[in-house]
This record gives structure tokens, C-alpha cells and sequence, in this order.
């Protein structure tokens, strides 16, 4: 799922050659994202559109020779002066009078020759690595594709040029991203590019049209650029006039591996040099302000929210003038709303990362880790949005509830941290679902674990608290990787752990006759329930449940079911059944799971471990390839003596059945559940807040 | 001690009336701190002038009436024109080309006079808690008798040429409670009431019975709206909304007129400068380096 989408897409033709576009946003300021060797497309700004297209129009372009461009054929279609025209031909397409062009590599001659051409057009120019040929001698040999001698090994050379370009570690997505925009043309296309006629010809027309740049340029560069060597941005800045930021230890690429700082820098330049959108900006004497909080929850299942609101009671007993904003998400706004809570404004601006889940799942099968590696671009937005909206209002405490994007950029930006921050979540660290199958994946999980040790152990400061949901005895007993710590022995010294938080008290629900009564269910009959959270992934699942369901009742005539479908799908759109009433969205679910005889549910950690409190028996369904439900779920539940564990591709509706037959009537013997985890929880915030 | 000592000072002359003037630090940009009502004088930007220095060339002058600068007793010598072409002496003789300009109150009202008529000597400015009047509402200070017998009083009557013979320090006392109307500013107080006691009440009377643009009922109320529509270069409006001497709708009219951000400090006086350090040093920073570009590695 893309983060946001355009509003508008088309076609510049300049010459014969079709240019693609999309323009995003809206705004008296337009900011054209400019082509480059299209060895990328006008994706390559993912991390840019979703927050400079809340400030401003941003247009990309895919540069000819990739995207949704033409290929045209022969070295003479690919020359300087023709993509610069194609970048005026865009600006015609979308009737945009003038822009701040932001540019990489290539794109800043492009930049150059525009502004030449049309200095009325540009107002400003971010640089970033300019490849302004001829203003310096190449630090590096990069070895260009060449048809000729290249024919068959293009994908090693994208491989080659790809690593060239990311020095940095942990670089793993973007590397990935840049060698399938790579894959989207060939050797003959580049081949095209590279003996293409270039401008400026030679050193003096590069000089003379860097000087003769009238508007203001910012120009960004990585020490450890090997495509672009830094004293060409030094040289670059200098005879532009220009402000040149000195990226350290970056690589080429600074825009898509360093994307917070990157944008910050464009947004602050552009401000600087265009009419400001916001008229009126205020500050509020530190004395007047009150006590706010601003809790960022993630919106994956609905459990996380139930126990966010336990937590948030608890601290305001403590820190009564603490007023909560939420940033979130739907479908745990409406949650929020039920409960009178204030929903932080911006949170409708958020991308969806429900939807984007939906779309990654099929047949009760959710590759999360693959999943949440595709939410690159959904986190860097929602963390921009996080960023805009703590420096818009003066938080007294940051709380993030496996908030995965502000805890990760926060640690790659730790100059960014202006209040106290704690972090709380249920499972720590990625382990591979198919460590046999699938070596990439081990390979990567523990890159990603590495990444978040050293971020911690660099950077402690960045968490004034890490708060972990249960004990660390039920963390599964694995390590991180190779060479990496064990999960139960880094996570106990880098986190506080907390009993359990339930968002109701189990010793209230252990009497499902009487809840059964007060709920209108009745009594004397086989009661089942199935529920499988917030989103729509759980539609096979429910599926499945309805048909085993039918089976249920020819031995049990008259057994009931409740099947709650959640607020994402409709309870129409699932089959009817005799006996089985379907419900949307119900507050309060884990009321009626308490009810039930028999509960059959997703592997979400909240709805199981409800049940293990609620002491009802259940079946549970991881999702495949899941890594949180599939160990962290599992082994937890295993901890607790809980459920029955079934697997969706591998479970008909008759075993279902009999499962749930099978479960029907026992006296589950869970291991007790520690209490008071909301109390410990909220008692570890309200230090950061009360001393 | 002060935290930064200048680098150079002098007197600019002009028709026989020496204004002093001091200059910090060095670089290719000028900030140009203009002085108020001769109330005050330039020891009011002490909180700036270190930190600006660092990134700047700062100049700073004592208002006619103040500081070290002459107090001549004419009331025409106090007239905006004047402190216009103080300012203008000053630029020319620190070898000042041209200059960011920040100003507060009547300093605002300066430098809005300034930027319209010498386009060329101010490269941006920022104006702050502006005594101009742009709408029906008068500030205080312009609708009281001035010249009644008053001996004794309170609030804004003790704005009157003879309750300053009388007490100066006594209505310095009121009035700089107003402008500091945030909670613990005794600091603050001290020092305006200090710098207050550095001039007289005879040159005080002198600088209010001075001709000002617009700052009478009769004159009129387009005046400051067409010297901001005269105003080319990038312009900043800085207010306190709890501003007791100029409201801060002053402050938003002016910025409407120029076109430019308003910057509003909450709970904020009329002098944030000196009760909001931090916050205002780094809002002129931050605008000054975007008036002028810059041409600096930032790390």
C-alpha cells in the first residue's frame, strides 16, 4: 500500500516522448520531485510525497527510460537538455507556473538547465548529491552499464551499483526497492543514457551556469557518496551561492535511507523561501500551558487500544490535570470516540495501516514481518505527521503503544525527541516463520533486531521508559539472531515489564450464567463465539467458523453461535447460518467472549489472553506466517496452559467442529495471570510526568 | 559584566545631536536592533545581542533622549523622521549597506518608516509589539490628558507630563508591571525601571509632545497601511497576546498589510524580547537566515 495517493496522473509529451506525472496535495507552492538516471522511478520520493504533500503540491515525474515513461530508442533521446524539457513539459501538463525543484544526481543539471532556460520557473532548488559533472573529478570509478559489454549481467550490475550507492547499514528495504525500479528498464535503455549528450559541456559552462543560478539552493551531500564526490556539491554550493549541509556518513541516497532529515531540511528551506502557507504561528509560555500527553496507538487489532484506555484511567488517578490526545487510527477512533476521549485532529491524516494489513493478507496467511518491512512508507508518513504534531503543540509525555515508526525514527533522529517518550509493547524482536524455506527472511529479521539493539544501546536517552506487557518468562526462549542476545535476557535488561493488562478484572467475568443473563443471551443452551478482532484479514477464518459451525449444531441442535465480524466487515457479506447471529463492531467484546461455552478465535494476543483471564475454553487460529502470532502468541499461550491451536490451511470445517466439541465443556486449568498491570503501567508513565 | 562587549562603538552626529551607537561581532549580515521610546535605550536587547552576535554582525543605538546619545529638549528632535535618519547615520557610519531591522513598539513603527522609504538599506524586518495604529483602537498611551495637573494616580493617568516631574520612577514602576504582566518579572522590571532612570522626565515630555506618524486621531489612518504596502522586503510580525500597551490585533493588521507570518507568544507581554529570550532569539535567527540565504556547512 502506498501511504497516499495522487490526486491527479497524466502524460507530459515533450517531443513525441510521454512523460508520467502524479501530483499529490495542494497549495500556492509547488514542489516538482525531478526525474533522475532512471535507474528509479518518481517512487524513489516515497518517503518525501506523504509529508511535503501535506505542506504543499508536490508533482514527480518519472525520468524517461523508467516508470511509466517511454523508452525511446538511441542515445540522442536522452540527453540533459531533453530531460529538462521534459520536466518544463510537466510543469505545462499540470499548469504549474513556477516550483522548488528538488533533485537528485542527474536531476540537478536538469534543474540547471531549466532554470537557464526558464528562471521565472524556478523558485528555489534542493540538490541533493548534484551531479553536476564537469565541476569536479570523480572520487570514485563507478562503472557505468554499457549494452556492449554488459549484455546479459544487467542484474549484476544493478546489484553492484545498488550496494555502491547504500554504504550505510541497514539499508536492506531501500536496497530492495532500488534494485526492483532498476529491474523496470534495461541495459540497452541505460546504455542510451550514458553516451547521451551531456550538458553543461565542459567545466566553464558548468561554472558559468551554476553562477548564473539566481534563486536560493540548498544543497544536501553524503561523505560517503560514491556515485557523486562531495567536493562537486562543495563546488556546487559555492558558485550557486547555495547552503550546503554536510551529511555524514551518508551514501547517495540520503532522500529515501535518511528520509526524516531530508524532509525536515526541504520543508524548512522551502518555508524560508516561499510565502508561508500558515499565517499566524503561536508559542505558549511554557508556565501557561497545560499538562498534555499525546498517545500514539497502533491501530494493528483493536486489543491494543482496550488496554491504552486502562492505562490512561490508571494515570489520571495519578495525574489528574493530564489531558490525553490521541493519535490514532480507525478502527480504534471509534473506540476513542465511544469513550469520550479527544482524538488528535491530524489523526484523520494518518495512512491507513489497517487497510494497508488487509491488503497484504489472503486466506487467513499474513507474512507480517514481510508486511510491516512494506509499511516503510506508511511509517515514515505517519512519523512525519507524529513529527508536525508534537512541534505544533508542546507534549508534557509521548506514549507509544508499539508505535513502531515513532520508536524507529526516533532512534535513526534522536535530535528529534523534545519530550519525555515511553514505549510500550507486547513483543520483542522478529523471528522467522520459515527459517528453512525462506533464508532471507531469517537473514533479515535479524538484521532488523540488530538494528533496534544498537539503536537502543546507542541511544538509551531516546526511551525515558520501555515498558513490556506480561512477564519476560513469557517472551519465547529464542535469540534474535545470530550472534545476537537471547530475546528473554536483552528484553529484561532494556524493558520494565508489567503483569498483563486486561481492560476489565477477570474475577468480575467468572461466571458466564449471569453475564449470559445480563447480556440477554439466556442460559441452557451451547453458547459459541467467534471473533477475529479490527480488521477484515479474519473473513476465511470466519468463514470456516460458520460452515464448522453447521456441523456443531447436528450435534447439538440447539447451540447458538454469536459471531462478531469486527468494525472492517460487514456482517452481510458473511454466510447465514441457523442458530448464528452476526454482529459489526460490538464494544466491550471481550463481555461476550466471557459468555461463551466455547470461543474461537483469531491468534491475536488480546483477544486470547482475555479469554485466558476470563478462564473460557478456546480454539485459536494463528495467521500463517505470522511471526507475532505464530511464536510470541503461541508461546504465551503455551506459558498460560490456554487454547487449542489450529492451523488455518490445515483444518477443515468438520475438525473444526469437532474441536470445538471437543472444547465444549471443559474446565480450563490456565496458570493464574498476574494482576494490577494497568496500575504498574500507568505508574511508570506518571514518573515521567510527576517527580 | 555584560555577556558580550562590543567590537566597536561611537557616536553617529547629526545636526549636533551624537547618537552612540555600538557594533558586534562580524559576517555579511547586519541585524540592525533598533531602540523604542527613549524610555529605554539599547541595554534592552542585552539578552539578544550575545547570541545574535555568534551568527551575525549586530548593531545597536541608543535612542535620542537615552543611553549615551544626546537628549535635546526640542520635541521636534524626537519625531519619527529623526530616529529614521539616526538609524540611516548609523548604517553609514558602521559601513552598513543594508541591514535585517528588528524593532519593538515605536522601534516597529521606525523601521516600518525606514523599510518604505530606503528599500535598499533594509534587507528584512521584524517588528515587534508595533505601536502603529492600524485599526479604530487606539493604544493607551495615546488617549490620556497628557498635560493635566496630576500629582497623584494610578494606572494609565499617571501617563502625564506632570506626574513624571512628579515620580518617574513611580509611573516607570506602573508601567513597566504592565509591559511585564507575565508572572515572575521582577528582573525584567528592574532593569527597564533602571533604564528609564537613565533619562529625565523633561526628555520623556519632550519625546511624547514629538510629531509620530499616525499616532494622533487627526492624522490619518491609512498611513501606516501605505507605507506597509511600500514594504518589499521579507517582513516578520512578533506579538504577545496578553500585549496590556499594543493589542495584538495591531500586530496581525500589520502582518495582514505586509503579507508576512505573525508569530504570536501566548501569554506573552509587550516586551517577549526580555521575558521569552529563547524563543525570540531563535525566531530572529531563524528569519534573518532566511532573508539573506546562507552560505554555511551546518555541521
Amino acid at each position: 500500500m502506498r501511504a497516499t495517493e495522487p490526486n491527479e496522473t497524466g502524460y507530459a509529451v515533450n517531443d513525441g516522448v510521454r512523460c508520467y506525472y502524479e501530483v499529490f496535495g495542494s497549495g500556492p507552492v509547488t514542489i516538482l520531485l525531478m526525474g533522475t538516471f532512471p535507474v528509479v522511478d518518481g517512487r524513489q520520493w516515497k518517503a518525501q510525497v506523504p509529508y511535503l504533500a501535506r505542506h504543499f503540491r508536490v508533482i514527480t515525474v518519472d525520468a524517461r527510460g523508467n516508470g511509466r515513461s517511454d523508452r525511446p530508442v538511441g542515445e540522442a533521446a536522452y540527453g540533459d537538455e531533453d530531460c529538462a524539457a521534459d520536466a518544463a513539459a510537466v510543469m505545462d501538463a499540470t499548469r504549474t507556473e513556477s516550483a522548488v525543484l528538488v533533485a537528485l544526481c542527474s536531476g540537478i543539471k536538469w534543474s540547471l538547465l531549466l532554470a537557464t532556460a526558464q528562471p521565472e520557473r524556478v523558485r528555489a532548488l534542493v540538490a541533493i548529491a548534484p551531479g553536476v559533472h564537469p565541476l569536479a573529478p570523480p572520487g570514485y570509478p563507478l562503472q557505468a552499464v554499457d549494452h556492449e559489454r554488459w549484455r546479459g549481467e544487467y542484474r549484476e550490475w544493478v546489484d553492484y551499483h545498488t550496494e555502491l550507492l547504500l554504504p550505510e547499514p541497514h539499508s536492506s528495504k531501500v536496497f530492495d526497492d532500488l534494485v526492483g525500479w532498476s529491474l523496470q528498464t534495461d541495459a540497452e535503455t541505460l546504455t542510451c543514457r550514458v553516451h547521451a549528450p551531456l550538458r553543461p559541456h565542459d567545466e566553464d559552462e558548468a561554472v558559468a551556469l551554476s553562477r548564473a543560478l539566481s534563486c536560493p539552493v540548498l544543497v544536501l551531500h553524503g561523505t560517503e557518496d560514491r556515485c557523486q564526490p562531495l567536493a562537486r556539491g562543495r563546488r556546487f554550493a559555492e558558485l550557486t551561492g547555495g547552503r550546503l549541509v554536510v551529511l555524514e556518513g551518508a551514501g547517495h541516497l540520503p532522500h529515501a535511507r535518511h528520509p526524516v532529515l531530508v524532509n525536515t531540511l526541504i520543508k524548512e528551506f522551502v518555508d524560508m523561501h516561499t510565502a508561508p502557507s500558515k499565517r499566524e504561528s503561536a508559542w505558549l509560555f511554557a508556565r501557561e500551558r497545560k499538562r498534555k500527553a499525546l498517545w500514539v496507538c497502533s491501530p494493528i487489532g483493536l486489543g491494543h487500544i482496550l488496554r491504552d484506555l486502562a492505562i490512561a484511567r490508571a494515570l489520571r488517578e495519578t495525574v489528574p490535570d493530564l489531558e490525553i490526545h490521541w493519535l490514532a487510527q480507525p478502527p480504534i477512533t471509534a473506540v476513542l470516540q465511544a469513550e469520550g476521549e479527544i482524538v488528535h485532529p491530524a489523526s484523520a491524516e494518518l495512512a491507513s495501516e489497517s487497510a494497508h494489513w488487509e491488503s497484504e493478507s489472503t486466506h487467513h496467511d499474513l507474512h507480517a514481518f514481510y508486511a510491516m518491512r512494506r509499511m516503510d512508507e506508511i511509517f515514515c508518513a505517519n512519523y512525519m505527521l507524529f513529527d508536525d504534531v508534537v512541534r505544533e503543540t508542546p507534549y508534557d509525555l509521548w506514549v507509544g503503544d508499539e508505535s513502531w515508526e515513532v520508536d524507529h525514527f526516533l532512534h535513526e533522529n534522536p535530535e528529534r525527541k523534545i519530550a519525555p517518550y515511553a514505549f510500550l509493547t507486547d513483543v520483542i524482536g522478529f523471528l522467522p516463520v520459515d527459517a528453512d524455506g525462506d533464508p532471507r527472511e531469517a537473514e533479515l529479521c535479524a538484521d532488523y533486531n540488530a538494528e533496534m539493539i544498537e539503536h537502543l544501546a546507542r541511544y538509551p536517552y531516546v526511551r525515558d521508559r520501555s515498558v513490556f506487557i506480561g512477564g519476560f518468562g513469557e517472551l519465547p526462549d529464542a535469540s534474535f539472531g545470530p550472534g545476537l542476545p537471547g530475546i528473554r535476557e536483552w528484553s529484561a535488561k532494556w524493558f520494565t515489564a508489567v503483569p498483563y493488562v486486561l481492560p476489565f478484572d477477570p474475577a468480575a467475568y467468572r461466571r458466564p450464567a449471569a453475564l449470559r443473563t445480563k447480556l440477554g443471551y439466556g442460559n441452557g443452551f451451547p453458547l459459541y463465539v467467534a471473533a477475529v478482532g479490527g480488521t477484515a484479514v479474519g473473513r476465511d477464518l470466519l468463514e470456516l467458523t460458520a460452515e464448522a459451525f453447521a456441523l456443531v449444531r447436528k450435534d447439538q441442535p440447539d447451540a447458538r453461535m454469536v459471531m462478531v465480524t469486527g468494525p472492517r466487515l460487514h456482517p452481510d457479506s458473511l454466510p447465514d447460518v441457523e442458530g448464528m447471529d452476526k454482529y459489526g463492531y460490538v464494544p466491550a467484546l471481550f463481555e461476550h467472549l466471557a459468555c461463551a461455552d466455547v470461543a474461537v478465535v483469531q491468534g491475536g494476543l488480546s483477544t486470547t489472553m482475555e479469554l485466558v483471564g476470563a478462564r473460557r475454553p478456546f480454539v485459536y487460529f494463528p495467521l500463517a506466517h505470522h511471526w507475532e502470532q505464530q511464536h510470541f502468541v503461541t508461546h504465551r499461550l503455551e506459558h498460560y496452559r490456554a487454547g487449542i491451536r489450529m492451523d488455518y490451511s490445515a483444518t477443515k470445517p468438520a475438525d473444526l467442529a469437532a474441536a470445538m466439541l471437543l472444547a465444549h465443556g471443559q474446565r480450563p486449568a490456565y496458570r493464574p495471570m498476574r494482576r494490577g498491570g494497568s496500575a504498574k503501567a500507568a505508574a511508570q508513565l506518571a514518573t515521567l510526568i510527576h517527580r | 559584566m555584560r555577556a558580550r562587549e562590543p567590537d566597536q562603538c561611537g557616536y553617529a552626529v547629526r545636526r549636533g545631536v551624537r547618537i552612540y551607537y555600538e557594533v558586534f561581532g562580524a559576517g555579511p549580515t547586519t541585524v540592525l536592533l533598533l531602540p523604542p521610546w527613549a524610555i529605554l535605550h539599547s541595554r534592552m536587547w542585552k539578552l539578544q545581542v550575545p547570541y545574535l552576535a555568534r551568527h551575525f554582525r549586530v548593531v545597536t543605538f541608543d535612542p535620542r533622549g537615552n543611553g549615551n546619545s544626546d537628549r535635546p529638549i526640542d520635541p521636534f528632535d524626537y519625531a519619527d523622521a529623526e530616529t529614521v535618519a539616526d538609524a540611516l547615520a548609523v548604517l553609514d557610519d558602521t559601513g552598513t549597506a543594508s541591514a535585517v531591522g528588528v524593532g519593538l513598539s515605536m522601534g516597529a513603527r521606525v523601521l516600518l518608516q525606514l523599510a518604505a522609504a530606503h528599500p535598499e538599506r533594509v534587507a528584512g524586518a521584524v517588528f515587534v509589539a508595533p505601536t502603529i495604529r492600524l485599526g479604530d483602537v487606539l493604544p493607551q498611551c495615546w488617549v490620556q490628558p497628557f498635560d493635566v495637573e496630576l500629582a497623584e494616580g494610578t494606572g494609565w493617568a499617571t501617563y502625564n507630563a506632570n506626574y513624571w516631574r512628579h515620580d518617574l520612577a513611580g509611573f516607570a514602576q506602573w508601567f513597566f508591571g504592565e509591559i511585564f504582566c507575565e508572572p515572575h518579572s521582577s528582573k525584567q522590571i528592574e532593569d527597564a525601571v533602571g533604564w528609564a532612570l537613565d533619562t529625565d522626565a523633561e526628555t520623556l515630555v519632550a519625546t511624547e509632545r514629538a510629531p509620530h506618524l499616525g499616532d494622533r486621531p487627526t492624522v490619518g489612518l491609512p498611513v501606516a497601511a501605505q507605507l506597509a504596502a511600500k514594504v518589499r522586503c521579507p517582513s516578520l510580525v512578533v506579538h504577545g497576546d496578553d500585549d496590556r500597551i499594543v493589542g495584538s490585533d495591531t500586530g496581525v493588521a500589520l502582518a495582514e498589510a505586509l503579507g508576512c507570518r505573525v508569530e504570536i507568544f501566548q501569554g506573552g507581554g509587550h516586551c517577549v524580547h526580555a521575558r521569552h529570550p529563547v524563543r525570540f532569539n531563535l525566531v530572529v535567527r531563524q528569519f534573518v537566515e532566511a532573508c539573506v540565504g546562507r552560505h554555511d556547512a551546518c555541521n
